[in-house]
Protein backbone atom coordinates (compact mmCIF):
# COMPACT_ATOMS: atom_id res chain seq x y z
CA UNK A 1 0.00 0.00 0.00
CA UNK A 2 1.47 3.48 -0.76
CA UNK A 3 2.59 5.83 2.15
CA UNK A 4 -0.22 7.43 4.21
CA UNK A 5 -0.31 11.10 4.52
CA UNK A 6 1.05 11.25 7.97
CA UNK A 7 4.23 9.14 6.75
CA UNK A 8 4.99 11.25 4.08
CA UNK A 9 4.39 14.28 6.20
CA UNK A 10 6.75 12.96 8.68
CA UNK A 11 9.14 12.09 6.47
CA UNK A 12 9.13 15.32 4.52
CA UNK A 13 9.58 17.12 7.82
CA UNK A 14 12.67 14.97 8.49
CA UNK A 15 13.93 16.22 5.32
CA UNK A 16 13.91 19.94 6.09
CA UNK A 17 15.55 19.14 9.04
CA UNK A 18 18.48 17.87 7.78
CA UNK A 19 19.00 20.61 5.41
CA UNK A 20 17.90 23.59 7.67
CA UNK A 21 14.46 24.15 5.87
CA UNK A 22 10.90 23.23 6.70
CA UNK A 23 8.26 21.62 5.89
CA UNK A 24 4.77 22.61 4.45
CA UNK A 25 1.26 21.32 2.74
CA UNK A 26 -0.80 18.09 3.28
CA UNK A 27 -1.39 14.80 1.20
CA UNK A 28 -0.81 15.84 -2.47
CA UNK A 29 0.83 19.04 -1.74
CA UNK A 30 3.85 18.50 0.18
CA UNK A 31 6.51 21.34 0.13
CA UNK A 32 10.35 21.33 1.36
CA UNK A 33 11.82 25.16 1.77
CA UNK A 34 15.55 24.67 2.07
CA UNK A 35 18.09 27.61 2.29
CA UNK A 36 19.98 28.20 -0.97
CA UNK A 37 23.12 26.75 0.12
CA UNK A 38 21.32 23.28 1.17
CA UNK A 39 19.50 22.44 -2.11
CA UNK A 40 22.05 19.57 -4.02
CA UNK A 41 22.12 18.59 -0.25
CA UNK A 42 18.05 18.38 -0.30
CA UNK A 43 17.96 16.64 -3.55
CA UNK A 44 20.23 14.10 -2.66
CA UNK A 45 18.36 13.36 0.27
CA UNK A 46 14.97 13.35 -1.03
CA UNK A 47 16.46 11.09 -4.03
CA UNK A 48 18.46 8.76 -1.90
CA UNK A 49 16.84 8.48 1.52
CA UNK A 50 12.84 9.32 0.33
CA UNK A 51 13.26 7.42 -2.84
CA UNK A 52 11.65 10.02 -5.13
CA UNK A 53 13.89 9.22 -7.94
CA UNK A 54 11.85 10.57 -10.40
CA UNK A 55 12.92 14.10 -11.62
CA UNK A 56 9.34 15.96 -12.83
CA UNK A 57 10.42 19.31 -13.93
CA UNK A 58 12.07 22.34 -12.25
CA UNK A 59 10.96 26.27 -12.80
CA UNK A 60 11.20 29.55 -11.37
CA UNK A 61 8.83 31.64 -9.58
CA UNK A 62 9.54 35.79 -9.85
CA UNK A 63 8.03 36.53 -6.18
CA UNK A 64 9.12 40.39 -6.72
CA UNK A 65 10.05 41.61 -3.40
CA UNK A 66 10.23 38.28 -2.04
CA UNK A 67 13.10 36.86 -4.51
CA UNK A 68 12.93 34.16 -7.08
CA UNK A 69 11.58 30.84 -5.80
CA UNK A 70 12.82 27.65 -7.25
CA UNK A 71 11.30 24.80 -7.44
CA UNK A 72 11.44 21.20 -8.50
CA UNK A 73 8.94 18.72 -8.42
CA UNK A 74 10.36 15.04 -7.92
CA UNK A 75 8.16 11.23 -7.47
CA UNK A 76 8.92 8.32 -6.85
CA UNK A 77 8.62 5.21 -9.57
CA UNK A 78 9.80 2.95 -7.65
CA UNK A 79 7.49 -0.13 -6.45
CA UNK A 80 6.82 -0.02 -2.90
CA UNK A 81 8.10 -3.20 -1.56
CA UNK A 82 5.33 -4.91 -0.06
CA UNK A 83 5.52 -4.77 3.69
CA UNK A 84 7.52 -1.41 3.34
CA UNK A 85 5.14 0.14 5.87
CA UNK A 86 5.11 3.64 4.53
CA UNK A 87 8.72 4.64 3.82
CA UNK A 88 8.53 6.09 0.55
CA UNK A 89 7.24 9.54 -0.20
CA UNK A 90 4.96 9.82 -3.53
CA UNK A 91 6.07 13.03 -4.99
CA UNK A 92 7.50 16.36 -3.72
CA UNK A 93 7.64 20.15 -4.07
CA UNK A 94 11.03 21.27 -3.11
CA UNK A 95 11.69 25.30 -3.40
CA UNK A 96 15.03 27.69 -2.68
CA UNK A 97 14.78 31.18 -2.78
CA UNK A 98 17.49 33.02 -4.35
CA UNK A 99 17.74 37.15 -4.32
CA UNK A 100 16.58 39.50 -7.41
CA UNK A 101 19.90 41.20 -8.06
CA UNK A 102 22.17 38.50 -8.45
CA UNK A 103 20.24 34.99 -8.86
CA UNK A 104 22.43 31.73 -8.65
CA UNK A 105 21.55 28.40 -7.31
CA UNK A 106 24.01 25.26 -8.03
CA UNK A 107 23.00 22.89 -10.42
CA UNK A 108 20.70 20.06 -10.02
CA UNK A 109 22.22 17.83 -13.01
CA UNK A 110 25.09 16.48 -10.43
CA UNK A 111 21.87 14.49 -8.85
CA UNK A 112 19.16 14.57 -11.82
CA UNK A 113 20.76 14.70 -14.97
CA UNK A 114 17.16 15.57 -16.53
CA UNK A 115 17.62 18.76 -14.98
CA UNK A 116 19.87 20.26 -17.69
CA UNK A 117 16.88 21.54 -19.85
CA UNK A 118 15.13 22.83 -17.56
CA UNK A 119 17.92 24.85 -15.61
CA UNK A 120 18.78 26.02 -19.32
CA UNK A 121 15.19 27.01 -19.63
CA UNK A 122 14.59 29.03 -16.11
CA UNK A 123 17.84 30.05 -16.87
CA UNK A 124 16.85 31.99 -20.30
CA UNK A 125 13.69 32.94 -18.55
CA UNK A 126 14.41 34.38 -15.68
CA UNK A 127 17.75 35.04 -15.58
CA UNK A 128 19.10 32.36 -12.86
CA UNK A 129 22.46 31.54 -13.04
CA UNK A 130 22.66 27.67 -12.12
CA UNK A 131 26.78 27.54 -11.33
CA UNK A 132 28.06 24.24 -12.28
CA UNK A 133 25.79 23.72 -15.71
CA UNK A 134 27.60 21.99 -18.00
CA UNK A 135 26.07 23.67 -21.19
CA UNK A 136 24.06 26.69 -20.07
CA UNK A 137 22.75 28.48 -23.62
CA UNK A 138 19.22 29.22 -24.66
CA UNK A 139 17.10 26.54 -25.20
CA UNK A 140 13.60 27.79 -26.30
CA UNK A 141 14.43 31.69 -27.28
CA UNK A 142 15.76 32.98 -30.34
CA UNK A 143 19.06 34.37 -31.37
CA UNK A 144 19.51 37.89 -30.04
CA UNK A 145 17.02 37.94 -27.90
CA UNK A 146 17.10 40.69 -25.25
CA UNK A 147 15.95 40.19 -21.86
CA UNK A 148 14.01 37.75 -19.76
CA UNK A 149 10.25 37.20 -20.10
CA UNK A 150 8.95 35.58 -17.60
CA UNK A 151 10.03 37.70 -14.96
CA UNK A 152 7.50 40.17 -13.83
CA UNK A 153 9.26 43.11 -14.84
CA UNK A 154 9.26 42.36 -18.64
CA UNK A 155 6.71 44.60 -20.97
CA UNK A 156 5.15 42.40 -23.48
CA UNK A 157 5.78 45.03 -26.27
CA UNK A 158 2.93 43.05 -28.61
CA UNK A 159 0.37 44.61 -25.93
CA UNK A 160 1.75 48.05 -25.96
CA UNK A 161 2.30 48.89 -29.82
CA UNK A 162 -1.32 47.71 -30.72
CA UNK A 163 -4.09 49.55 -29.43
CA UNK A 164 -6.81 47.53 -27.40
CA UNK A 165 -9.95 47.39 -29.72
CA UNK A 166 -12.06 47.56 -26.16
CA UNK A 167 -9.97 51.21 -25.01
CA UNK A 168 -12.74 53.17 -26.87
CA UNK A 169 -15.16 54.77 -24.07
CA UNK A 170 -18.59 53.05 -24.92
CA UNK A 171 -20.37 54.76 -27.43
CA UNK A 172 -22.80 56.36 -24.79
CA UNK A 173 -20.10 58.73 -23.74
CA UNK A 174 -19.57 60.57 -27.02
CA UNK A 175 -20.72 63.77 -28.72
CA UNK A 176 -23.20 63.09 -31.26
CA UNK A 177 -22.04 64.04 -34.49
CA UNK B 1 -24.52 18.49 -42.61
CA UNK B 2 -22.27 20.34 -39.75
CA UNK B 3 -22.84 19.07 -35.96
CA UNK B 4 -24.90 20.69 -34.13
CA UNK B 5 -22.89 24.45 -32.54
CA UNK B 6 -20.00 24.48 -35.04
CA UNK B 7 -17.81 27.14 -34.87
CA UNK B 8 -17.34 28.12 -38.95
CA UNK B 9 -17.70 31.78 -38.42
CA UNK B 10 -19.34 34.46 -36.57
CA UNK B 11 -22.83 36.16 -37.71
CA UNK B 12 -23.69 39.44 -36.53
CA UNK B 13 -27.22 40.88 -35.83
CA UNK B 14 -27.16 44.30 -36.23
CA UNK B 15 -30.32 45.61 -35.04
CA UNK B 16 -29.44 43.58 -31.68
CA UNK B 17 -26.16 45.03 -30.92
CA UNK B 18 -25.52 48.49 -28.71
CA UNK B 19 -22.07 48.59 -28.93
CA UNK B 20 -21.40 47.68 -25.33
CA UNK B 21 -18.41 46.66 -26.55
CA UNK B 22 -18.32 43.69 -24.13
CA UNK B 23 -17.28 41.64 -27.32
CA UNK B 24 -14.31 43.73 -27.93
CA UNK B 25 -13.25 43.85 -24.57
CA UNK B 26 -13.32 40.48 -24.07
CA UNK B 27 -12.04 38.80 -27.07
CA UNK B 28 -8.57 37.31 -25.86
CA UNK B 29 -7.26 38.31 -29.27
CA UNK B 30 -8.33 41.68 -29.19
CA UNK B 31 -10.02 40.82 -33.41
CA UNK B 32 -13.28 42.69 -32.35
CA UNK B 33 -13.01 46.11 -33.67
CA UNK B 34 -16.05 48.57 -32.91
CA UNK B 35 -17.07 52.22 -33.73
CA UNK B 36 -20.15 54.04 -32.37
CA UNK B 37 -21.47 57.59 -32.28
CA UNK B 38 -24.48 58.93 -30.49
CA UNK B 39 -27.66 60.41 -31.59
CA UNK B 40 -29.99 62.22 -30.06
CA UNK B 41 -33.29 60.48 -30.39
CA UNK B 42 -36.51 62.52 -30.83
CA UNK B 43 -39.36 61.95 -28.70
CA UNK B 44 -42.65 62.25 -29.32
CA UNK B 45 -43.35 64.67 -31.90
CA UNK B 46 -43.44 68.31 -30.83
CA UNK B 47 -42.05 67.46 -26.98
CA UNK B 48 -39.35 68.99 -25.17
CA UNK B 49 -37.09 67.49 -22.61
CA UNK B 50 -37.66 69.63 -19.59
CA UNK B 51 -35.20 72.12 -18.62
CA UNK B 52 -31.42 70.90 -16.63
CA UNK B 53 -32.36 67.32 -18.48
CA UNK B 54 -30.01 65.59 -20.43
CA UNK B 55 -30.72 65.08 -24.04
CA UNK B 56 -31.79 61.18 -24.86
CA UNK B 57 -29.64 59.73 -26.98
CA UNK B 58 -28.84 56.05 -28.34
CA UNK B 59 -26.02 54.37 -29.83
CA UNK B 60 -25.11 54.53 -33.72
CA UNK B 61 -22.80 51.59 -34.87
CA UNK B 62 -20.71 52.93 -37.21
CA UNK B 63 -18.30 50.04 -37.55
CA UNK B 64 -18.20 46.76 -36.38
CA UNK B 65 -15.58 44.42 -37.68
CA UNK B 66 -14.12 40.99 -36.83
CA UNK B 67 -10.55 39.67 -37.93
CA UNK B 68 -10.88 35.77 -38.43
CA UNK B 69 -6.95 36.05 -39.05
CA UNK B 70 -6.78 36.29 -35.51
CA UNK B 71 -9.87 34.76 -34.17
CA UNK B 72 -9.36 31.59 -32.24
CA UNK B 73 -12.85 30.50 -32.06
CA UNK B 74 -12.84 30.42 -28.42
CA UNK B 75 -16.76 31.56 -28.62
CA UNK B 76 -16.03 34.41 -25.27
CA UNK B 77 -17.84 37.41 -27.80
CA UNK B 78 -21.08 35.05 -28.41
CA UNK B 79 -21.72 34.21 -25.10
CA UNK B 80 -20.89 37.46 -23.32
CA UNK B 81 -23.22 39.72 -25.68
CA UNK B 82 -26.25 40.53 -23.44
CA UNK B 83 -28.51 41.18 -25.98
CA UNK B 84 -27.58 37.92 -28.64
CA UNK B 85 -26.40 39.51 -31.35
CA UNK B 86 -23.56 37.34 -32.46
CA UNK B 87 -24.27 33.88 -33.53
CA UNK B 88 -22.21 30.80 -34.55
CA UNK B 89 -22.45 29.69 -38.09
CA UNK B 90 -21.21 26.63 -39.24
CA UNK B 91 -19.78 27.85 -42.78
CA UNK B 92 -16.04 27.57 -42.95
CA UNK B 93 -15.26 27.91 -46.75
CA UNK B 94 -14.09 31.88 -46.72
CA UNK B 95 -10.41 31.25 -46.93
CA UNK B 96 -8.79 34.16 -48.86
CA UNK B 97 -5.85 35.26 -51.03
CA UNK B 98 -4.96 38.43 -49.16
CA UNK B 99 -5.06 38.73 -45.24
CA UNK B 100 -6.70 42.01 -45.31
CA UNK B 101 -9.85 39.76 -46.42
CA UNK B 102 -9.77 37.89 -43.42
CA UNK B 103 -11.28 41.05 -42.06
CA UNK B 104 -15.21 40.99 -41.79
CA UNK B 105 -17.14 44.06 -41.84
CA UNK B 106 -20.68 44.49 -40.88
CA UNK B 107 -21.95 43.55 -43.94
CA UNK B 108 -20.56 40.09 -44.39
CA UNK B 109 -20.80 39.79 -40.78
CA UNK B 110 -24.87 40.26 -41.25
CA UNK B 111 -24.43 37.92 -44.00
CA UNK B 112 -23.68 34.77 -42.19
CA UNK B 113 -27.16 35.34 -39.98
CA UNK B 114 -28.47 33.19 -43.37
CA UNK B 115 -26.85 30.45 -42.76
CA UNK B 116 -27.21 30.04 -38.60
CA UNK B 117 -28.99 27.40 -38.24
CA UNK B 118 -32.46 27.18 -36.16
CA UNK B 119 -31.73 26.92 -32.25
CA UNK B 120 -31.54 23.16 -31.18
CA UNK B 121 -35.42 22.05 -29.68
CA UNK B 122 -35.28 22.88 -25.70
CA UNK B 123 -35.27 19.17 -23.76
CA UNK B 124 -38.69 18.14 -23.26
CA UNK B 125 -38.09 17.62 -19.71
CA UNK B 126 -37.03 20.59 -19.34
CA UNK B 127 -38.51 24.11 -17.37
CA UNK B 128 -40.28 26.54 -19.40
CA UNK B 129 -38.31 29.42 -20.73
CA UNK B 130 -39.56 32.30 -17.94
CA UNK B 131 -40.06 34.58 -21.27
CA UNK B 132 -42.82 32.81 -22.79
CA UNK B 133 -44.44 32.09 -19.53
CA UNK B 134 -44.31 35.83 -19.02
CA UNK B 135 -45.67 36.51 -22.56
CA UNK B 136 -48.76 34.31 -21.74
CA UNK B 137 -49.57 35.65 -18.47
CA UNK B 138 -49.39 39.01 -20.07
CA UNK B 139 -51.33 37.94 -22.80
CA UNK B 140 -54.48 36.58 -20.88
CA UNK B 141 -54.10 39.14 -17.97
CA UNK B 142 -54.25 42.07 -20.63
CA UNK B 143 -52.24 44.05 -18.77
CA UNK B 144 -49.61 46.51 -20.48
CA UNK B 145 -51.27 48.23 -22.86
CA UNK B 146 -52.42 44.89 -24.57
CA UNK C 1 21.82 33.92 -37.82
CA UNK C 2 21.05 33.50 -41.50
CA UNK C 3 19.90 30.19 -43.35
CA UNK C 4 23.34 29.52 -44.82
CA UNK C 5 24.25 28.48 -41.12
CA UNK C 6 21.92 25.50 -40.69
CA UNK C 7 22.25 22.20 -40.68
CA UNK C 8 21.70 20.53 -44.18
CA UNK C 9 18.82 18.21 -42.94
CA UNK C 10 18.77 14.48 -43.98
CA UNK C 11 16.28 12.26 -45.37
CA UNK C 12 17.89 9.15 -44.09
CA UNK C 13 16.92 7.36 -41.22
CA UNK C 14 19.33 6.05 -39.01
CA UNK C 15 19.74 2.53 -39.42
CA UNK C 16 17.73 0.26 -36.73
CA UNK C 17 15.06 2.68 -36.51
CA UNK C 18 12.09 0.58 -37.56
CA UNK C 19 9.75 1.63 -40.22
CA UNK C 20 6.55 4.29 -39.59
CA UNK C 21 3.76 1.95 -38.90
CA UNK C 22 0.93 2.19 -41.34
CA UNK C 23 -1.54 4.86 -40.00
CA UNK C 24 -2.89 8.39 -40.84
CA UNK C 25 0.33 10.00 -42.39
CA UNK C 26 0.98 13.68 -43.62
CA UNK C 27 2.26 12.04 -46.71
CA UNK C 28 1.81 14.68 -49.46
CA UNK C 29 -1.73 15.23 -51.06
CA UNK C 30 -1.47 14.89 -54.75
CA UNK C 31 -4.12 17.14 -56.70
CA UNK C 32 -4.74 17.27 -60.39
CA UNK C 33 -4.78 20.98 -61.40
CA UNK C 34 -6.26 20.49 -65.09
CA UNK C 35 -8.50 18.19 -66.33
CA UNK C 36 -5.76 16.05 -68.70
CA UNK C 37 -3.74 15.43 -65.86
CA UNK C 38 -0.92 16.97 -67.08
CA UNK C 39 0.20 19.37 -64.32
CA UNK C 40 -0.86 18.41 -60.38
CA UNK C 41 0.30 20.09 -56.91
CA UNK C 42 1.99 17.80 -54.23
CA UNK C 43 0.86 19.68 -51.08
CA UNK C 44 2.77 18.77 -47.98
CA UNK C 45 2.85 20.16 -44.51
CA UNK C 46 5.05 21.92 -42.18
CA UNK C 47 3.61 20.76 -39.27
CA UNK C 48 4.77 22.62 -36.88
CA UNK C 49 1.68 22.64 -34.09
CA UNK C 50 -1.84 21.51 -33.59
CA UNK C 51 -2.84 22.33 -37.07
CA UNK C 52 -0.68 19.65 -38.47
CA UNK C 53 -3.36 16.86 -37.07
CA UNK C 54 -5.82 18.55 -39.42
CA UNK C 55 -3.73 18.42 -42.02
CA UNK C 56 -3.58 14.60 -41.13
CA UNK C 57 -7.12 13.95 -41.01
CA UNK C 58 -7.03 15.47 -44.43
CA UNK C 59 -4.37 13.12 -45.91
CA UNK C 60 -5.60 10.16 -44.46
CA UNK C 61 -8.95 10.78 -44.25
CA UNK C 62 -9.75 9.83 -47.96
CA UNK C 63 -11.93 12.70 -49.12
CA UNK C 64 -9.00 14.13 -51.38
CA UNK C 65 -10.04 12.52 -54.93
CA UNK C 66 -6.81 12.85 -57.05
CA UNK C 67 -4.24 9.85 -56.63
CA UNK C 68 -1.53 10.34 -59.25
CA UNK C 69 -0.12 6.83 -60.88
CA UNK C 70 3.69 5.86 -60.99
CA UNK C 71 4.19 5.61 -64.81
CA UNK C 72 1.92 9.58 -65.33
CA UNK C 73 4.06 12.11 -66.02
CA UNK C 74 3.43 15.94 -65.79
CA UNK C 75 4.43 18.49 -64.24
CA UNK C 76 4.38 19.15 -60.40
CA UNK C 77 4.07 22.30 -58.15
CA UNK C 78 4.87 21.75 -54.86
CA UNK C 79 2.85 23.27 -52.00
CA UNK C 80 3.85 24.15 -48.89
CA UNK C 81 1.13 24.39 -46.22
CA UNK C 82 2.58 25.58 -42.82
CA UNK C 83 -0.04 24.67 -40.55
CA UNK C 84 1.22 25.76 -37.27
CA UNK C 85 2.78 28.34 -35.06
CA UNK C 86 5.70 29.69 -35.98
CA UNK C 87 8.34 30.63 -33.40
CA UNK C 88 11.18 32.88 -33.93
CA UNK C 89 13.11 29.83 -33.13
CA UNK C 90 12.02 27.89 -35.74
CA UNK C 91 11.77 30.86 -37.79
CA UNK C 92 14.89 30.49 -40.00
CA UNK C 93 13.93 26.60 -40.68
CA UNK C 94 10.82 27.83 -42.14
CA UNK C 95 12.49 30.29 -44.66
CA UNK C 96 14.92 26.91 -45.08
CA UNK C 97 12.46 25.01 -46.13
CA UNK C 98 10.63 27.02 -48.57
CA UNK C 99 14.22 28.03 -50.09
CA UNK C 100 14.45 24.36 -50.64
CA UNK C 101 11.44 23.92 -52.77
CA UNK C 102 11.59 23.72 -56.25
CA UNK C 103 10.30 26.18 -58.46
CA UNK C 104 6.84 26.60 -58.73
CA UNK C 105 6.17 26.87 -55.38
CA UNK C 106 3.33 27.79 -53.41
CA UNK C 107 2.52 28.57 -49.70
CA UNK C 108 -1.16 28.21 -48.07
CA UNK C 109 -0.86 29.38 -44.45
CA UNK C 110 -3.25 27.16 -42.33
CA UNK C 111 -4.80 28.50 -39.45
CA UNK C 112 -4.93 30.98 -36.93
CA UNK C 113 -1.08 31.07 -35.70
CA UNK C 114 0.34 31.03 -39.42
CA UNK C 115 -2.01 33.39 -40.64
CA UNK C 116 -1.03 36.24 -37.86
CA UNK C 117 -0.16 34.89 -34.89
CA UNK C 118 -3.27 34.03 -33.92
CA UNK C 119 -3.94 33.26 -30.36
CA UNK C 120 -0.28 33.66 -29.95
CA UNK C 121 -0.18 37.48 -31.63
CA UNK C 122 1.09 38.61 -28.37
CA UNK C 123 3.92 36.50 -27.49
CA UNK C 124 7.33 37.30 -26.79
CA UNK C 125 8.68 34.82 -29.05
CA UNK C 126 6.42 34.28 -31.65
CA UNK C 127 6.29 35.44 -35.23
CA UNK C 128 3.05 37.40 -36.33
CA UNK C 129 2.16 35.20 -39.14
CA UNK C 130 4.50 33.28 -41.51
CA UNK C 131 3.87 35.43 -44.94
CA UNK C 132 6.42 37.46 -42.49
CA UNK C 133 9.17 35.04 -43.87
CA UNK C 134 7.81 33.62 -47.04
CA UNK C 135 4.99 35.06 -49.77
CA UNK C 136 1.61 33.52 -49.19
CA UNK C 137 -0.89 32.19 -51.68
CA UNK C 138 -4.01 31.44 -49.84
CA UNK C 139 -4.65 32.00 -46.09
CA UNK C 140 -6.98 29.82 -44.52
CA UNK C 141 -8.54 31.01 -41.18
CA UNK C 142 -9.52 28.62 -38.16
CA UNK C 143 -8.48 27.50 -34.98
CA UNK C 144 -7.90 25.04 -36.39
CA UNK C 145 -9.71 25.07 -39.65
CA UNK C 146 -11.52 22.02 -40.08
CA UNK C 147 -9.47 19.82 -42.80
CA UNK C 148 -12.32 20.58 -45.33
CA UNK C 149 -11.36 24.02 -45.23
CA UNK C 150 -7.96 23.07 -46.11
CA UNK C 151 -9.73 21.08 -49.04
CA UNK C 152 -11.47 24.54 -50.15
CA UNK C 153 -7.85 26.71 -49.86
CA UNK C 154 -6.21 23.92 -51.88
CA UNK C 155 -8.97 24.78 -54.32
CA UNK C 156 -9.13 27.86 -54.37
CA UNK C 157 -5.16 27.85 -55.07
CA UNK C 158 -5.63 25.23 -57.69
CA UNK C 159 -8.64 27.49 -59.46
CA UNK C 160 -5.73 30.39 -59.69
CA UNK C 161 -3.30 28.26 -60.97
CA UNK C 162 -5.79 27.18 -63.62
CA UNK C 163 -7.07 30.51 -64.56
CA UNK C 164 -3.69 31.41 -64.72
CA UNK C 165 -2.28 29.91 -67.73
CA UNK C 166 0.50 28.61 -66.09
CA UNK C 167 -0.91 24.98 -67.45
Amino acid sequence: MSAGPTASADLAALLAQRCGGSASGGAGDLTVDVPADRWVQALTVARDDLGLNFFDWLSAVDDVDAGLSVVCHLATVRPEPAGAGGRLVGHLLVRTVVSQRSPALATATSVFAGASWHERETWEMFGIDFTGHPNLVPLLLPDGFVGQPLRKGFQLQARVQRPWPGDKTSAAGQVPR
Amino acid sequence: MRPPRSRGVIALLEENCTSCMLCARECPDWCIFIESHTEPVTAVAGSVAPAGRRERTRNQLDRFAIDFSLCMYCGICVEVCPFDALFWAPDSDYAAFDLRDLTHERERLGGWLATVPPPPPADAAAAEPREVAAARSRNTRGGLGR
Amino acid sequence: MSTADLPTPTTRAPSGVPAAPAGPSADPIQVWVDLDRRYHLSVFSLGLACCAVEFVALSAGGQVSAGRGPDEGGAVAEVLVVAGTVTDKMAPLVRRVYEGLAQPRYVISFGACSDSGGPYWDSYCVTKGVDRLVPVDVYVPGCPPRPDALLHGIGMLRDKIAASGAV
